[in-house]
């Protein structure tokens, strides 16, 4: 067994985990290459080989898996350089992708202007052909007619084609018709067929999806070739995995097929890494936040399992493919700091990103961020940020500050700062809880896996305003997606619509779309190289009482599914259904219906190994590096404050709170409300100082 | 006390995270699609006198009726406000706003001392009266529209008082208002649990002081937006038509806006008096119109609480059109909000011409109902996609396309296309935009859509109601206006009925084509101003038609090419502008 490395290409920094086969593993940090992300990917590469004195190909060769996650989707989308699209949909609606169901997200501001679509209305033609809602030809498809419109394309230019077709989900064969027509007219052009991608009910959500994968689709087809052929170059003979949005690994040959499951990749480790890190303390339920330079984001795991949600959005642009239900907002170290018209206090959503910074990197930057207030308050340390490599200019900081924060609320220099601490946490918190009542969980009940960079030095004060009892901090918080990379299974996602009275049911056919699905996930995974053993399928059922429009997503055994057992699976739908909305309709005998049958393949892979500490007992002396001046949000006073080397903690240690643990790349400051524990892994346990004998009852005598 | 200001800003953030937890909890278990899939509901924390804290407004017209209730409640109960107490409300002549949306009040106290209120509101799919859902063109007075619902306690000290609860949904005909009213009660103890929290950290007091400074402070950025407008007393009218009874007839809304410094004042005194039918407004439904056009003329980061209405004053004598005497039927009164916005768009165009509209399309809406052949079931469609026309435009931006009426403002979603064919037994023919609908002018006004449908079943009603079919969305400062709402029905033998704005058919077959036309919104400024790319973008991407460009706009494009003539154009532009 070789070298597992885990890439996550972020907006400022490339954040790289290389494990090794004796469970240690290394952390590496090279600032993106937004022009050719490969470059920046390449370079962690060579430093990782600079490092054990090889070639980057003698290094390579003993690689075994790249695990790479990439944004060069959602970038695309986000600045609107995908490749020219066109649409081919049923005659009467071809706006349904710029309509977007007539949402205009801010009610009252008349300057707000919609979503730019990514197919141009010229671009999106319309065919004669239609198909009723039960999967009946009602109009034949006018292949003549589509021929014409695909000559249209080919005279534009077009490189993509997305097709969507009504009601396709029950019937493909006119999009399947259609796709063939293009492929002989426009035979290098990427073709995205609504039926193949996601033949699930809801028109608009189809559309939107498919034509976000066809703009996107060389995009990435184009960047993994190249990658690929980097990696050969230097000689990878080991195995290249893509992370998509759904917390699940693919083959890149898979991933440029389908290109929009990598749309919202970029924070899908994180939940995936969390999860691993609550399970190594026995915990089935956590939050994950993770604060970094712009954005913060905040997920929610259930019994082991990231949750998910099928109506994602980027750029206010639906996808509906299954991806894990992560709230972004903005909210990080470059947040800005500034006075509204009334008088007072805001932060964010504006940030000072990495170019110029915040006031104190001394690069330009001229608004207070988050960082210079950090910094004023003892937070962070001037010759020790980002392990030294980067001098903090506190003058600067203190001066912006003063100017535009302090002065005008009639503060002085101190609440000024820790007036933005303050807001900005309880602006992360409100996100925090925004997530948790989606997903129908208290954040009291559950610990909180605090990941960024900026994550750390916040955390206490989001669990102050949650009530959250219990913190985990690992060690590898700056590079938490990156490590989820390599915890992450294969995993491919199946929709099937079926709208049905499940009593009903058309027992043959139901059974026959999961027979489909199955072989068909089956036929992936094993193209991906994993031996059957190794594969798992996980069945799911959209359902809902008849007349209701949101429907809920239940697991089902696989007998349940293949003997179309409606009591057994009946009998699991009422107490979810309770569960998530208070009240069933079992005793009522309410009709279920079936919106959707639902196959997760799953082909199980190697995960790292982490290493185990030794217990070496409480006293932390050996990591205690000296002490600062730190002011102290609940007593709002500074106070001299023990400053601890955080990777020379060890299991065991323990630290009461106030305190401050230093890496390279991060910062924890602990609350006088808190205390540490270290646990087993390294990883750093932050808990209210009533929960010791609980918090030390999980870790230590386990 | 000393104020801590930073307190006040997380105040403000924190009573906007409840209020939205209030507003998840409402959506993810309600029933009815009005609620959960059309949004149709506010939820809302307000102080111990009843004053607002902060709101989530996903429909905005019911939005500022849920305060003066709140007050009205205070007033009612007085010193007979109890911990567990759960109060009902939808009573019209007791400031609320219509029938059908109907209010939960749940004191909040800590430590036996009353500190708040939690609130919601939303529409509910019935409300007793004679016609089931609401909409009832005939009624001439409210009893037969609906339950009144004057202040009532369901629960009292924590104890479900069972015989007024059956009372009430014994006159109620669907099953799953009962269920919407229980989600409603749990989205208020959302907002009190959370609240408490609140209030249990920083203590009464420390709440107290501060709500009031960030009310003050809220205040005064409305007082500072207010100023922006120069002093002065302007007029504007407009005139909405037919009342649902006479042929012919038509009502006409005046308002008078007196801005002295930091006070605004809307005076509707002039206004024409109240009609026989239906379509009357309430004071609450009528000062929500006010309050949300207002609220978009100014800078929309504004926090909605008690400060923010404060330095708005508004009359609304009774007996008018707006703010109908008991016991009046008013169940159209949510929907004169689009000729309310006109007349203080048409007063203060002049005066802030940057930060006004031209007119939006107005609603005109259809619901249809009958029995699903293929189910034998009933069905009610509300045709939430085909009534949303376009915005107006506005200075320096477009008006947004299939936005739908401004007492919404694109905050209620279109039915899926194909939920749409499984839900109902109709077959969708055309959902598109409709060229050359939106106003012509430097900014274009957004456009409206065609809509075309079969309906699927035998003995359907068609009900309609709204506007917008007699005069079209109006241009502003040169812009032109943009088109005119239509509905109509093509029966299988080839008659065509061209509907109402408020009309109730019966009896329509299987096979009858339905076929809407919802309206485009007005233009902002002369159209020979606008950028000849803007109008090559339009003309390329169908919005507008070459024809219309040339006539319009003065751009002339060759349609082989599609490319502009710029000598022509130069042309007719200098020649005429």
């Amino acid at each position: 067994m070789g070298y597992k490395i885990g890439i996550d290409v972020g907006g400022t920094f490339t954040d790289f985990l290389l494990t090794t086969p004796d469970g240690t593993n290394e952390i590496y940090k090279v600032l993106s290459t937004p022009d050719d992300p490969s470059i920046a990917t390449m370079k962690g590469i060579s430093e990782m080989a600079d490092k054990r004195g090889l070639s980057t190909p003698d290094f390579l060769k003993q690689v075994d898996v790249i695990v790479h996650g990439t944004t060069v989707t959602t970038n695309a989308t986000l600045t609107y350089t995908g490749v020219k699209t066109g649409l081919l949909t049923t005659e009467g609606v071809i706006d349904a992708l710029e309509m977007r169901r007539g949402i205009r997200e801010e009610q009252y501001n008349n300057r707000y202007k919609n979503a730019k679509p990514v197919v141009e209305r010229y671009l999106r033609l319309p065919v004669k052909e239609r198909i009723d809602w039960s999967g009946n030809v009602i109009t034949p498809l006018d292949e003549n007619q589509a021929k014409e419109q695909i000559e249209k394309f080919k005279r534009e230019d077009v490189k993509a084609v997305a097709i969507c077709f009504m009601h396709s989900y029950a019937n493909d064969s006119h999009e399947k018709r259609v796709a063939e027509l293009v492929k002989e007219s426009l035979p290098n052009s990427y073709i995205s067929v609504s039926s193949e991608l996601l033949p699930s009910v809801r028109f608009y959500d189809r559309v939107s999806t498919t034509c976000l994968n066809a703009y996107v689709g060389p995009i990435l087809e184009r960047y993994l070739k190249a990658l690929i052929k980097k990696l050969s170059d230097n000689d990878f003979e080991g195995i290249l995995l893509i992370m998509a949005s759904n917390g699940g690994v693919v083959s890149p040959e898979n991933a440029m097929k389908r290109a929009a499951i990598t749309l919202l990749s970029g924070p899908a480790g994180g939940p995936v890494a969390g999860t691993f890190y609550a399970n190594a303390q026995n915990y089935n339920n956590c939050l994950i936040v993770d604060m970094g330079g712009t954005s913060f984001d905040a997920s929610v795991v259930k019994d082991n399992k990231p949750t998910t949600t099928t109506t994602g959005d980027i750029n206010r642009l639906r996808i509906a493919l299954p991806m894990l239900n992560v709230v972004t907002i903005g909210a990080g170290g470059g947040s800005i700091g500034w006075i509204d018209e009334g008088g007072l206090l805001r932060m964010g959503p504006q940030s000072a990103g990495s170019k110029p910074g915040p006031v104190c990197y001394d690069l330009g930057g001229e608004e207070p961020t988050c960082t210079d207030a950090d910094l004023i308050l003892g937070y962070l340390d001037p010759d020790y940020f980002a392990g030294g490599r980067i001098k903090l200019n506190k003058p600067k900081a203190e001066k912006a500050i003063m100017e535009k924060i302090a002065k005008p609320l009639k503060y002085d220099l101190y609440e000024a700062a820790a007036g933005m601490y303050n807001v900005i946490n309880v602006n992360m918190a409100a996100a925090v809880r925004e997530v948790a009542v989606k997903e129908g969980v208290d954040p009291r009940d559950l610990p909180m896996i605090v990941a960024g960079g900026a994550g750390p030095n916040h955390a206490c004060m989001i669990a102050r305003e949650l009530e959250i009892p219990v913190m985990i901090v690992p060690r590898e918080s700056s590079i938490l997606c990156a490590a989820g990379m390599l915890m992450s299974d294969l995993k491919h996602d199946f929709v099937q619509s079926y709208v049905t009275r499940m009593d009903m049911a058309d027992v043959k056919k139901f059974k026959n779309y999961f027979v489909q699905m199955k072989e068909e996930g089956a036929k992936l995974l094993k193209s991906e190289g994993i031996p059957e053993n190794n594969m798992k399928f996980i069945y799911q059922l959209d359902l809902r009482y008849v007349r209701q429009y949101h429907e809920v997503t239940i697991e089902v055994e696989e007998e349940d599914i293949f003997n179309a057992d409606w009591d057994s699976i009946a009998k699991k739908f009422h107490p979810q259904h309770n569960r998530l909305f208070g009240y069933s309709l079992e005793d009522e005998g309410t009709p279920i219906e079936i919106i959707n049958l639902r196959l997760i393949a799953v082909g199980q892979t190697d995960k790292p190994k982490f290493l185990k500490m030794e217990y070496k007992g409480e006293s932390p002396e050996n990591a205690f590096k000296n002490t600062r001046k730190v002011f102290l949000p609940v007593q709002q006073k500074f106070e001299e404050v023990n400053v601890f080397d955080a990777l020379k903690l060890e299991f065991g240690n323990r630290i009461e709170g106030p305190a401050i643990l230093e890496q390279d790349n991060t910062t924890t400051f602990v609350t006088p409300e808190y205390n540490v524990l270290v646990d087993m892994y390294g990883n750093y346990t932050i808990y209210l100082k009533d929960r010791e004998e609980e918090v030390r009852k999980r870790i230590v005598n386990n | 006390m000393k104020i801590d200001k930073v307190l006040v800003s997380i105040l403000r953030k924190r009573l906007k995270a409840i209020t939205n937890e209030m507003s998840i909890a409402l959506e993810k278990t309600t029933r009815s699609p009005i609620l959960c899939e059309a949004r149709d509901f506010v939820t809302g924390l307000y102080d111990r006198n009843g004053k607002m804290l902060e709101q989530t407004e996903n429909l905005p017209i019911l939005a500022f009726s849920l305060a003066p209730v709140c007050e009205y409640i205070v007033n009612y109960f007085r010193d007979e406000i109890y911990p567990g107490d759960v109060i009902f409300h939808n009573d019209v002549f007791s400031m609320g706003n219509q029938n059908n949306d109907v209010a939960v009040y749940k004191p909040i106290f800590y430590k036996d001392e009353l500190v708040g209120w939690a609130a919601c509101k939303g529409h509910q799919a019935d409300i007793g009266g004679c016609v089931q859902g609401g909409y009832n063109p005939n009624a001439t007075e409210v009893w037969q529209e609906a339950l009144r619902i004057p202040p009532v306690k369901v629960y009292e000290k924590g104890k479900l008082r069972k015989d007024v609860w059956n009372l009430i949904f014994a006159n109620i005909r669907l099953k799953i208002v009962e269920e919407d009213m229980k989600a409603e009660i749990g989205s208020c103890v959302v907002g009190e649990r959370e609240l408490l929290k609140l209030i249990d950290r920083y203590g009464v007091d420390v709440f107290e002081a501060h709500k009031e400074y960030l009310f003050d402070s809220t205040q005064k950025m409305m007082e500072n937006e207010i100023r922006t407008i120069p002093n002065g007393v302007y007029y504007g009218e407009a005139t909405g038509y037919y009342d649902g009874r006479n042929e012919g007839s038509s009502y006409t809304i005046r308002v008078k806006i007196t801005v002295e410094d930091t006070k605004i004042t809307f005076d509707y005194s002039d206004t024409d008096p109240q009609t026989p039918g239906f379509v009357n407004g309430t004071f609450t439904s009528s000062a929500s119109a006010t309050i949300l056009t207002f609220l978009q003329m100014i800078n929309p980061d504004i926090p909605h609480n008690d400060g923010m209405v404060r330095p708005i004053n508004i009359i609304i004598p009774e007996g008018t059109v707006l703010n109908a005497k008991f016991p009046a039927a008013t169940t159209y009164g949510n929907h004169l909000c689009p000729n309310n916005a006109d007349a203080i768009m048409r007063a203060l165009s002049p005066v802030i011409p940057d930060r006004v509209t031209a007119e939006w399309d107005e609603l005109l809406c259809s619901l249809t109902t009958g029995i699903d052949p293929r189910k034998n079931e009933p069905y009610v469609d509300i045709g939430f996609m085909g009534l949303k026309g376009g915005s107006g435009a506005i200075k320096g931006c477009d008006g947004y396309d299939h936005i739908g009426m401004i007492d919404a403002s694109g905050g209620v979603l279109d039915q899926d296309y194909e939920m749409f064919e499984h839900q109902t037994p109709h077959l969708l023919l055309k959902h598109e935009y409709w060229t050359d609908s939106g106003g012509a002018g430097q900014w274009r006004g957004g456009v409206g859509v065609i809509t075309k449908f079969i309906i699927g079943s035998d003995n359907t009603k068609v009900v309609t109601f709204g506007d917008g079919d007699v005069e079209p969305a109006f241009g502003a400062h040169g812009g032109k206006p943009g088109t005119l709402n239509k509905i109509e029905l093509t029966y299988p033998d080839g008659k065509v009925y061209k509907c109402k704005s408020k009309d109730l058919i019966e009896n329509v077959p299987k096979g009858t084509i339905y076929y809407q036309e919802a309206g485009g919104g007005g233009g902002w400024g002369h159209p020979y101003k606008r950028d000849i790319n803007a109008v090559l973008y339009d003309v390329r991407n169908g919005f507008v038609s070459i024809e219309k460009a040339k006539e319009d706009y003065g751009v002339v494009i060759n349609p082989e090419t599609l490319e502009v003539d710029f000598e022509q154009t130069m042309k007719i532009r200098n020649a005429k502008s």
